[in-house]
């Protein structure tokens, strides 16, 4: 019987299995955003995702600083947007890049960006619960780049420890959370942003 | 209860019935629960008004479980006299993004100004809500105390020891009248419990029902509640 091993497949097998043990996992966020019931802006807006935002990687280390997840959140963050803003404005057009926006009779591009993310692991923080913190640049320009508003905003998600959940689910639950968030607050405080608010009292 | 009788009707021998309800009692741990309520004005709903339940979950320290606003929301729905409850999750996403965590009114007044809103008030009728419950609260797990031991050889395995630990739950709910843009009153659930494992060969759970006994009973005290009763 132990003659018909391969010792040879076994070695490879056990090299794999512990290779497999030390990969980091990846986390692509996938979620669905509901659209915000808000009066809409008459106004046409350019969007535009910067490189940096649609393919955003997030890497958690473990404590001994080898990668431990990648959280890819660049395609649902271009959801988000895509879902949240033809609801607060009257059109919106997507812009493949900023100097196409006086052709396509945009009144202010739009570009949001990803300062900061980071990511709370039950097993360091000791909480039942996967966290997800992210900061943004919100970044408002006229068609010809000029300066309207620039603001910060934050937001939070998370996602209770369940029995049979993976850390990927609980990742990917935290972080729709936490999108989910950015969601409310930024369409419901888009039109309170003190530069943004003049703006719109000039236009509209 | 009906299970207990079911199962013990199948045994044949005049000892079983009794060794069946005996063991069947003891598996249930002892929960005690109080409910209070406070009454601010009068309440009633007709056949096409409808009630929402909601978690709060601006708490830094905890969150109003999902399952529990579900449990007392399925509870409400139930029997001849079962209200039409709208489902959480439908209701948040329909008003997105006025019943986030972090945008949602905290207190009546608010829900005033959020009205005022012509495309809230609509969804409002559509959804035909007539009752706002908010419901606020938790389970804790305390006291808990002796271990258990599991082996596992290869003439077989077991555990052997004793267990056991308090469950706490608290909830409040408050009730928000939308025809009138007011708080009409606060009923508060509170149950706690013992539950035991004893272990020999196999851990047996005596389980105390806190949680389902605390959802069980806001929810038929919050149906009467509105009715009016």
């Amino acid at each position: 019987m132990i003659g018909s091993i391969n010792p040879v497949r076994v070695l490879t097998m056990m090299m794999l299995a512990t290779l497999c043990a030390c990969a980091a996992s990846t986390v692509e966020v996938r979620g669905s955003y509901p659209s915000p019931t808000i009066q809409r802006i008459p106004l046409t807006l350019g969007v535009y995702y910067s490189d940096a935002l649609r393919n955003y990687t997030y890497t958690e280390r473990s404590q001994t600083g080898d990668d431990e997840y990648y959280v890819e959140s660049g395609q649902t963050h271009m959801e988000l947007f895509n879902t949240v803003l033809p609801a607060m404005f009257e059109n919106v057009v997507l812009l493949d890049d900023p100097a196409q926006a006086d052709a396509m009779g945009v009144d202010a591009i739009f570009t949001p960006s990803i300062d900061e993310f980071q990511l709370g692991m039950p097993q360091k923080t000791r909480l039942e619960a996967y966290e997800v913190w992210v900061k943004y640049n919100m970044r408002l320009t006229g068609p010809d780049g000029s300066y309207i508003a620039d603001w910060v905003m934050t937001a939070y998600g998370n996602a209770t420890v369940g029995g049979l959940s993976t850390a990927e689910s609980g990742i990917n639950d935290a972080a729709v959370a936490a999108l989910r968030d950015l969601a409310s607050n930024f369409s419901i405080s888009f039109t309170a942003v003190p530069d943004v608010r003049d703006w719109l009292a000039r236009r509209t | 209860m009906n299970t207990i009788r079911t199962g013990c009707t199948l045994a044949h021998s005049r000892i079983w019935p009794a060794l069946c309800v005996l063991l069947l009692a003891g598996l249930s741990a002892c929960t005690s629960t109080t409910i209070d309520e406070f009454r601010q004005a009068e309440t009633g709903i007709s056949n096409d008004e409808t009630v929402v339940i909601l978690g709060r979950r601006q708490g830094a320290g905890y969150e109003t479980a999902a399952d529990f606003v579900q449990c007392v929301g399925d509870r409400m729905g139930r029997g001849r006299d079962g209200l039409s409850v709208v489902p959480e999750q439908q209701f948040v996403d329909a008003l997105f993004p006025w019943f986030e965590p972090r945008t949602a009114p905290l207190r009546s007044d608010d829900l005033q100004q959020l009205m005022a809103q012509p495309m809230v008030s609509e969804k409002m009728s559509q959804f035909g809500i007539r009752y706002i419950v908010w419901l606020d609260g938790q389970t804790e797990t305390t006291n808990r105390m002796g271990s258990i031991s599991c082996t596992v050889g290869p003439g077989g395995g077991g555990c052997f020891g004793f267990g056991s630990w308090e469950d706490d739950s608290s909830f409040e709910a408050r009730i928000w009248d939308v025809s009138s843009h007011t708080a009409v009153g606060t009923i508060s659930a509170d149950a706690n419990g013992q539950s035991y494992m004893p272990a020999v060969f196999v851990p047996i759970p005596l389980l105390a029902r806190v949680e389902a006994n605390a959802c069980n009973s806001l929810a038929d005290q919050l149906k009467l509640f509105v009715q009016g009763g």
